[in-house]
């Protein structure tokens, strides 16, 4: 068996790819090292919903067979991985990080695991997350049937939500790379406090079939990965039509670095108010510094203004409406007050009086929305601001205890959301010994673009290779 | 006064910033000590702050039905 040193567990996927490829390692010693680990310190950080270690071995075992036998299959073959817990794998309880659903099983495996194990890739277990990704507006870090998620940089500290264990998981090195979903934040927050890259595709890129719905108009799946290039790789396997998932788009992605702009042809609108004022005072430094960064990569920084709605507003509504249709026999059963927050437990039940005037006016801005954002984007090819305005919050910290502070591209998680935009976080430096993170957003398609512009910053800064 | 002039001294753009939303948000949805209560509230606030937007009577609704 090959020698396994601990910085195998921060190795990117290319590099893993490379050691198989080479025989410096077959992909059963690689899956049992991370499961292993995955079982050992996934606890410790609150991650870990469901350990897969005798389905994942086997797999492996497969996938040397078919190395051995020349069924070559790209860059994810032998690769271990995570899930969020809110991806159905067949045969395996799918609890939704709810207590409600504790011994939910189902027969079938989501689209996105079977298009991962078509490549190779190795599910090693399923990852925490807040309770049915915190439709109802919970409150606190513990919302969650697995416990507040723990910051493996500082375990006082949240590692951001809903998809908490898929961050978590590739921050501490449990995983190369993790799924989650993100409805509105889900995956920009936790891989901005955890310090790793997280993609949010465009909607419709991805299939959602297998998938716990909380808003069939706004949710969308996407992978955490240590860096851009990692994220590409998976988002190629993940994404493509699926008949399955009614939003599907019905479209492909080909991750093709090869063919990327050159970076001063791009114009990347900001709001230099992001990292001075509206960030807190500990990370200005480090925002500075990264904004310092992405001008080196060649791209011209244009300031930029957000189109003005009432994002926060529209977004809560449809948001709302669409989880009480879905969780309606879970409300009306009284099984919600089952849930671990009072105030996700409080909101799922008010959401079922949302008129559907209400409804049908946030859709039609909706419409308003995209419009604006087609426009920006035909002056501007990104937007960067910051993952979030500082390092991650205290555990016991309510969520609203610091609001946001208006100006700038405040809103502009729900704003991306809601136009269905892709965005992609990455590390960008430290704040209280805390990551920190940057964030652009582009027009929908446009992920390679996002990518070339992580790859950039990654290429001349070390932030991501950076680990707790 | 002097209290006042203290406070003043030690607010922050930021925090003034947080204060004026916080305000704001009061003046939208009052804050109950009951959480049903204020979720309600928050949906009804929403509502109230849609209603002022205005959109041209030929905009439809942004979701998609493939028959």
């Amino acid at each position: 068996m090959a020698e396994l040193g601990p910085e195998i567990f921060f190795a990117t996927i290319v590099q893993l790819n490379a050691k198989i490829a080479a025989k410096e390692i077959s992909a059963e010693e690689l899956v049992r090292a991370f499961a292993n680990r995955l079982q050992q310190l996934g606890p410790r950080y609150n991650a870990l919903a469901l350990p897969l270690p005798e389905q994942a071995i086997r797999a492996a075992k497969a996938v040397d067979q078919d190395i051995k036998r020349g069924r070559l299959r790209g860059p994810l073959q032998g690769i271990p991985y995570g899930v969020k817990d809110l991806l159905s794998f067949a045969g395996q309880i799918t609890t939704w990080g709810a207590k409600p659903y504790a011994a939910q099983v189902f027969d079938y495996n989501a689209t996105v695991i079977d298009k991962l194990a078509s490549v190779g890739a190795v599910l090693t277990g399923k990852l925490s997350m807040v309770e049915l990704a915190g439709g109802g507006g919970y409150r606190l870090p513990s919302a969650s049937l697995f416990g507040p998620g723990l910051n493996p940089w500082d375990q006082t500290r949240w590692s951001g939500g809903s998809s908490s264990g898929s961050a978590t998981a590739v921050a501490a090195g449990l995983a190369p790379f993790a799924l989650g979903s993100e409805t509105s934040g889900s995956i920009l927050t936790p891989a901005s406090y955890c310090g790793v890259t997280g993609l949010r595709p465009t909607y419709g890129l991805v299939s959602r079939h297998g998938a716990m719905a909380l808003s069939w108009t706004l949710d969308k799946i996407g992978p955490f990965a240590h860096t851009a290039e990692d994220c590409g790789i998976v988002l190629q396997t993940i994404a493509g039509s699926d008949s399955k998932d009614p939003g599907s788009a019905g479209k492909s992605f080909y991750y093709s670095p090869q063919y990327a702009r050159p970076m001063k042809d791009l114009k990347i609108g900001y709001a230099p108010i992001d990292f001075t004022d509206r960030a807190d005072a500990s990370a200005r430094p480090a925002f500075a510094a990264a904004l310092a960064a992405l001008k080196e990569t060649g791209v011209q920084l244009i300031e930029t203004k957000l189109p003005q709605f009432p994002y926060g507003p529209i977004l809560s509504t449809i948001l709302n409406a669409e989880q009480a249709s879905i969780f309606e026999p879970l409300i009306v059963s009284g099984q919600v007050n089952e849930l671990a927050d009072p105030a996700q437990i409080a909101g799922l039940k008010a959401s079922l009086e949302v008129a559907a005037k209400d409804y049908l006016k946030a859709m039609r801005l909706r419409r308003l929305i995209k419009e604006a954002y087609a426009t920006l984007f035909a002056e501007v090819d990104a937007l960067v601001t910051t993952g979030r305005n500082g390092p991650a919050t205290p555990i016991n910290q309510p969520l609203d205890a610091v609001p946001a502070a208006p100006g700038g591209f405040n809103g502009i998680i729900q704003a991306g959301n809601l136009a269905g935009l892709p965005a992609l976080a990455f590390p960008c430096g430290f704040a209280e010994k805390l990551p920190v993170a940057l964030q652009v957003v582009g027009p929908p398609w446009s992920e390679n673009v996002l990518l070339a512009i992580g790859r950039a910053f990654q290429s001349g800064t070390d932030w991501h290779k950076r680990h707790p | 006064m002097k209290n006042a002039s203290a406070t003043a001294g030690a607010l922050t753009r930021r925090k003034l910033a947080a204060l004026l939303v916080s305000s704001t948000a009061l003046a939208q949805a009052p804050v109950s000590a009951d959480p049903l209560q204020a979720a309600k509230d928050r949906i009804k606030a929403n509502g109230d702050a849609l209603a002022k937007e205005q959109v041209p009577m030929a905009t439809e609704p942004a979701f998609q039905f493939k028959a």
